[in-house]
C-alpha cells in the first residue's frame, strides 16, 4: 500500500518523516459510498496538529478540516467527508507550536476515485478464506468416512437422562432458546440443540414447553419441533401452543417462564443460547423447583450464574458443538475439527507475538500490524 | 426445488453479504443497505405474528379452562388497552405514559432487583471450601466483592514492607486472570460463530429451515 | 439438625430479609464511604472532558426500565456534563422501553439547562432492528431516521442538517443493559471508526473489560459504582453516590453469609469425621 510522506519543512527535510496514511486505499477515495471521502491516519506527534484541505491545483485557500489536536503520542485518524469527485484536492499537515504554525507536508493533488477492496481487511479474508479450505477439507475427509475425535460433553450426554426423569415423573420439559434473535449463532445452536432434544421427548412421548422471545425464534422452534416428532414417528405430538411467544421485554420474560416453572414444575429445564442478567432468576427458580437443569450459553457473564445453580453448564463454543455431539453427523464433526485447527493456529501466533516481543519488540509491532 | 431453494438461497445472500463486508462497491453498497430495509421490515411484521401467537395461546387456555385460566383474561385485556390507548392518546399523552412510568417499569425494576437476592443465595450456597479449587473461588470471589465497592477501600496497609491495596488486587483480578479466561471463550466463540455462519451458507447446517435429518 | 448443619443451610427467605435490609437502611441514611475513581472511568470522563462547544455526541439508551436504578444515574450524570459545555446531543433508544426513559432524561436536562429541541438535542426514537440502525447510521442518519420521535421531518431538524454520519458525530456514548456496547464498539467503531464510550450494569461491565483493553472503548461506566466516580468526577452527587452505600453493605453482607456457611462446612465435616473415626 503505498503512503504519502510527509515531510517536515523545517530544513531537517528527510530526517524526520510524518506520514498521512490512508488506510483502506490509495489517495482520496470513495470510503464509504455515500458521498466520496478521505479518512487520514496521522502518527503520533510532539506537536499539536491539524489537518486542512485545498481545492487543487493552484488554490491558496485552505479549509481546516479537523480540530486543532492536542500532542499526543497515539495515532490519530481524520475524516474529510465533504469532497466533490469532479475535483482535485490537496490535505496538508499542519503543526501549531506556540506562535509558530508548521506545515509538514502536502499530499499529491488527486480526486477522490472508488476502490474495489477495503484494503484494511485484507487479513480478515485471508484468515476467512483460509478457514473455510480447512473446513471443507476436513468435511470431505469425514465424507470419506475419516474418524474424527470428540471429546465427551458431560451436558451433552445428560440430555437422555434429563429427558428420561422428566418422562419418569410425569411432568413436562422445559426448553429456553435463549433471548435473542434468529440472527445470533448462539440461538441457531440453541434451536439445533431443540431438535435433538424434541426427539428423544418424541420417542418418550413427554411433553415439551417451549416459551419465545423472539416472534421468527418461535416460528423456527414450531417448525423444528415439529418436524422431530415426525422423525421419530409421533407428529401427533405436537401441540402449537407449547412453543409460544411471550414478550419481547427481558425482565417480562424472565418472570413469565419462572412463573412457568413455579406452576407446572417441569422436571427439567433446558436454557440453551444467549442469556443476560435475567439468566440467575431463570436458573434460580429452576433450581428452587428441584428440576434437573442443563444450561449452555456463550454469554460469559452469564456463566458463573449458570454453573452456580444449573447440573450441567455448557461453555461458549461447546454449546455451537452441541447439535454436532448429539447428531455425530460426520459433515458437522468436520467443520468442529476445522475450529480445532483454528484455535491451534490463533494459539500459535500468540506465542510467537509474546516470544517476539521479548526478542524484537520493533518485529512484534509488525507482527502485531498484521492482525489489525 | 422446495427442498433446494431455500438452501440456494442462504448461499446466494450469503456470500453477497460477506463479498459486501470487503468492498465498498456502490452496487454491494446499495444492495446491503437494501438488505437493511428488509431486514427491519421483516422484523417489523414479526412483532405482529408474536402478538398473534400470544392472543391464541391465552385464548386456547382460557377455552380449554386450563389451571389459572382466568389470569389470561389479564394478559389479554393488558394487552388490548396499551394498544388501544396508544392509538387513542398517542404514546406521549393519556394513560400510556402514565401506565409506562407507573406500572411497567416498577414491575421491571422488581424483575431486575430480584437478582441482588439471587445472587446472595446462590454465593451462599455455592460459595463452599469444598476443595482447593472451589476455596480458590471463594478467596477471589470475596476478594472482588470488597474491592468494587467503596467500603474495600478501607482493607488496604502495609504487609512485610509490600503496600496492599484491596481494591488494586480486585483490579489486577478482573483485568488479568478474569480477561484471559474471557479472552480465550471469546477466542472460541468467536471461531464458532465464524463456523457456524459458513456451514449456514454452505448448506450444510440446515437445521434453522427446521430441518432435523 | 446440629448447629453448624444449620448455619450451613439457611432458609433462602431470611437471606433474601436481610438483604432488603442491607439496601434499605444505607438508602435512607447514607453513611458516607469514601468513592475512589478507577481507571476506566477516569478514562471515560477524559474523553467527555476533550468535547468543545459546538461538538456532537450521540447519546444511545439502550436499556429499558428494568436496570432504571443502575443506569439512568449515568444518563442523568452525562446530559448533566455535557449540556451546560454547550455540546449537542443526538440521542436515540435501541429498546422500545427506553423511548420513554429517554424522553424524560432528555426533557428535565433541556429544562434545567435552558436547552431547545432540535437545536441543541434531538431524540430521534426506537427502531426495532438494532443490528440494521447501528450499520446503517453509519450510512446516513436521515435515512435509517426520515422523522424523529416526534414525526418530524429529520431533513427539518437543524441540528440535523450538521449530521450526516458517524463521521459528524465526536463519539458514542451507548448506556446499555444488555451487550448493546458491545456491538456498538464492534460494527459503529470498527466498521466506521467512530469513537465508543459506554455506561454499563455491573455484569455487563466485566465483559467490556477486554475492549476497554484493546482500545474499542475507551472508557466506560461499570455500574451504580461506575456512576458515582463519574459523578464525583464532574461533581454532581447523585444517585449513583447515594447508592454505593447500599451497595457496600449488600456486599458486606454476603460475605458475612458466605463467612457462617464455610463455618458450618467446616465444623459439620470435622465433626462426620470424628463421627467416621469412632466408628
Amino acid at each position: 500500500m503505498d503512503r504519502y510522506e510527509i515531510w517536515r519543512f523545517d530544513g531537517e527535510r528527510g530526517a524526520a518523516a510524518f506520514r498521512i496514511s490512508l488506510p483502506d486505499t490509495v489517495g482520496l477515495m470513495d470510503y464509504l459510498e455515500s458521498s466520496p471521502r478521505v479518512k487520514m491516519v496521522v502518527p503520533g506527534s510532539e506537536d499539536s496538529v491539524q489537518v486542512s484541505k485545498m481545492v487543487a491545483p493552484g488554490s491558496r485557500d485552505t479549509v481546516y478540516v479537523s480540530k486543532v489536536a492536542e500532542p499526543d503520542v497515539e495515532d490519530s485518524v481524520y475524516v474529510d467527508s465533504r469532497l466533490s469527485r469532479d475535483r482535485q484536492y490537496q490535505h496538508l499537515l499542519v503543526a501549531h507550536g506556540g506562535n509558530l504554525t508548521l506545515p509538514y507536508g502536502l499530499t499529491a493533488p488527486e480526486s477522490p476515485r472508488r476502490q474495489w477492496i477495503k484494503y484494511s481487511t485484507i487479513n480478515i479474508l485471508v484468515a476467512v478464506a483460509a478457514f473455510l479450505a480447512s473446513m471443507l477439507v476436513l468435511v470431505t475427509r469425514a465424507r470419506r468416512g475419516a474418524k474424527l475425535f470428540i471429546r465427551r460433553i458431560a451436558g451433552l450426554e445428560a440430555v437422555e437422562e434429563a429427558v428420561g426423569r422428566a418422562t419418569e415423573m410425569g411432568r413436562p420439559i422445559l426448553y429456553v432458546p435463549g433471548l435473542d434473535p434468529m440472527d445470533e449463532v448462539a440461538t441457531v445452536a440453541a434451536i439445533n440443540i431443540l431438535g435433538q432434544v424434541a426427539k428423544k421427548a418424541g420417542e418418550y412421548e413427554t411433553r415439551l414447553v417451549v416459551p419465545n422471545r423472539d416472534p421468527i425464534v418461535m416460528a423456527v422452534a414450531q417448525q423444528v419441533v415439529r418436524e422431530s416428532y415426525s422423525a421419530v414417528g409421533k407428529p401427533y405430538l405436537y401441540r402449537q401452543e407449547d412453543v409460544f411467544y411471550v414478550t419481547y421485554s427481558q425482565f417480562g420474560f424472565a418472570a413469565a417462564v419462572a412463573g412457568l416453572m413455579m406452576r407446572d414444575r417441569p422436571a427439567t429445564n433446558f436454557f440453551m443460547g444467549h442469556f443476560y442478567a435475567e439468566s440467575l432468576v431463570l436458573a434460580e427458580t429452576g433450581n428452587a423447583t428441584g428440576a434437573i437443569q442443563i444450561a449452555g450459553t456463550d454469554s460469559d457473564a452469564q456463566l458463573p450464574f449458570f454453573i452456580t445453580a444449573c447440573d450441567y453448564t455448557l461453555i461458549g463454543e461447546e454449546l455451537y458443538a452441541g447439535s454436532v455431539y448429539l447428531s455425530r453427523e460426520p459433515l458437522l464433526l468436520g467443520t468442529l475439527k476445522a475450529q480445532d485447527y483454528a484455535k491451534v493456529v490463533i494459539i500459535t501466533a500468540m506465542l510467537a507475538g509474546i516470544v517476539l516481543s521479548m526478542i524484537n519488540p520493533g518485529i512484534a509491532e509488525s507482527f502485531k500490524s498484521l492482525f489489525r | 426445488m422446495k427442498r433446494q431453494g431455500p438452501i440456494i438461497l442462504a448461499f446466494v445472500v450469503g456470500m453477497l453479504m460477506m463479498i459486501q463486508f470487503f468492498t465498498p462497491n456502490p452496487f454491494f453498497l446499495s444492495l446491503y443497505n437494501t438488505v437493511l430495509d428488509w431486514k427491519q421490515v421483516v422484523l417489523g411484521c414479526t412483532f405482529i405474528l408474536g402478538t398473534w401467537s400470544l392472543i391464541r395461546y391465552h385464548l386456547t387456555r382460557i377455552q380449554r379452562k386450563q389451571d389459572n385460566w382466568r389470569y389470561s383474561y389479564v394478559t389479554l385485556a393488558g394487552l388490548g388497552f396499551m394498544v388501544l390507548s396508544a392509538g387513542i392518546w398517542k404514546t406521549t399523552t393519556g394513560p400510556y405514559p402514565w401506565l409506562f412510568s407507573n406500572v411497567q417499569v416498577p414491575m421491571q425494576s422488581t424483575m431486575f432487583s430480584l437478582l441482588a437476592f439471587y445472587v446472595a443465595s446462590a454465593s451462599y450456597r455455592a460459595f463452599r471450601a469444598r476443595t482447593v479449587h472451589a476455596t480458590l473461588l471463594l478467596v477471589a470471589g470475596a476478594l472482588v466483592m470488597l474491592g468494587r465497592v467503596p467500603i474495600g477501600a478501607y482493607f488496604s496497609g502495609t504487609v512485610f514492607g509490600v503496600e496492599i491495596s484491596l481494591v488494586e488486587i480486585s483490579d489486577w483480578m478482573l483485568n488479568v486472570p478474569n480477561l484471559a479466561a474471557k479472552r480465550g471463550i471469546m477466542i472460541g466463540v468467536g471461531l464458532g460463530t465464524t463456523a457456524t455462519a459458513l456451514k449456514i451458507i454452505l448448506g450444510i447446517e440446515q437445521t434453522y429451515l427446521g430441518r432435523t435429518d | 439438625m446440629t448447629f453448624f448443619e444449620r448455619m450451613m443451610s439457611i432458609d433462602r427467605r431470611i437471606i433474601f430479609l436481610f438483604v432488603a435490609l442491607a439496601v434499605a437502611i444505607p438508602l435512607l441514611r447514607p453513611l458516607g464511604f469514601p468513592v475512589q475513581v478507577s481507571e476506566e472511568v477516569r478514562s471515560f470522563h477524559k474523553e467527555m472532558a476533550a468535547l468543545e462547544e459546538g461538538d456532537i455526541i450521540m447519546l444511545t439508551f439502550d436499556y429499558e426500565g428494568d436496570v432504571m436504578a443502575e443506569l439512568d444515574p449515568m444518563a442523568i450524570a452525562v446530559l448533566k456534563d455535557v449540556f451546560p459545555r454547550g455540546v449537542k446531543v443526538v440521542a436515540l433508544t435501541t429498546y422500545a422501553g427506553g423511548t420513554g426513559i429517554a424522553e424524560n432524561h432528555l426533557r428535565e436536562a433541556a429544562e434545567v439547562y435552558g436547552k431547545t429541541y432540535g437545536v441543541d438535542y434531538v431524540f430521534l426514537g426506537y427502531n426495532p432492528d438494532w443490528s440494521g440502525t447501528i450499520l446503517r447510521l453509519g450510512e446516513s442518519f436521515k435515512k435509517t431516521y426520515p422523522t424523529d420521535q416526534y414525526g418530524k421531518n429529520t431533513n427539518d431538524i437543524p441540528i440535523m442538517q450538521e449530521v450526516e454520519t458517524y463521521d459528524d458525530i465526536e463519539l458514542i456514548c451507548s448506556i446499555a443493559g444488555s451487550a448493546l456496547s458491545e456491538y456498538w464498539a464492534i460494527w459503529a467503531g470498527g466498521r466506521y471508526g467512530v469513537k465508543v464510550i459506554s455506561g454499563n450494569t455491573a455484569i455487563q461491565a466485566v465483559l467490556i473489560y477486554p475492549y476497554y483493553q484493546a482500545g474499542q472503548i475507551p472508557g466506560f461506566l461499570g455500574g451504580l459504582k461506575g456512576a458515582a466516580e463519574y459523578e464525583k468526577l464532574i461533581d454532581e452527587p447523585g444517585m449513583g453516590i447515594r447508592g454505593m452505600d447500599a451497595q457496600s453493605i449488600a456486599h458486606a453482607l454476603m460475605l458475612v453469609f458466605i463467612l457462617v456457611g464455610n463455618i458450618g462446612y467446616f465444623f459439620s465435616r470435622r465433626a462426620k469425621r470424628e463421627e467416621l473415626r469412632k466408628g
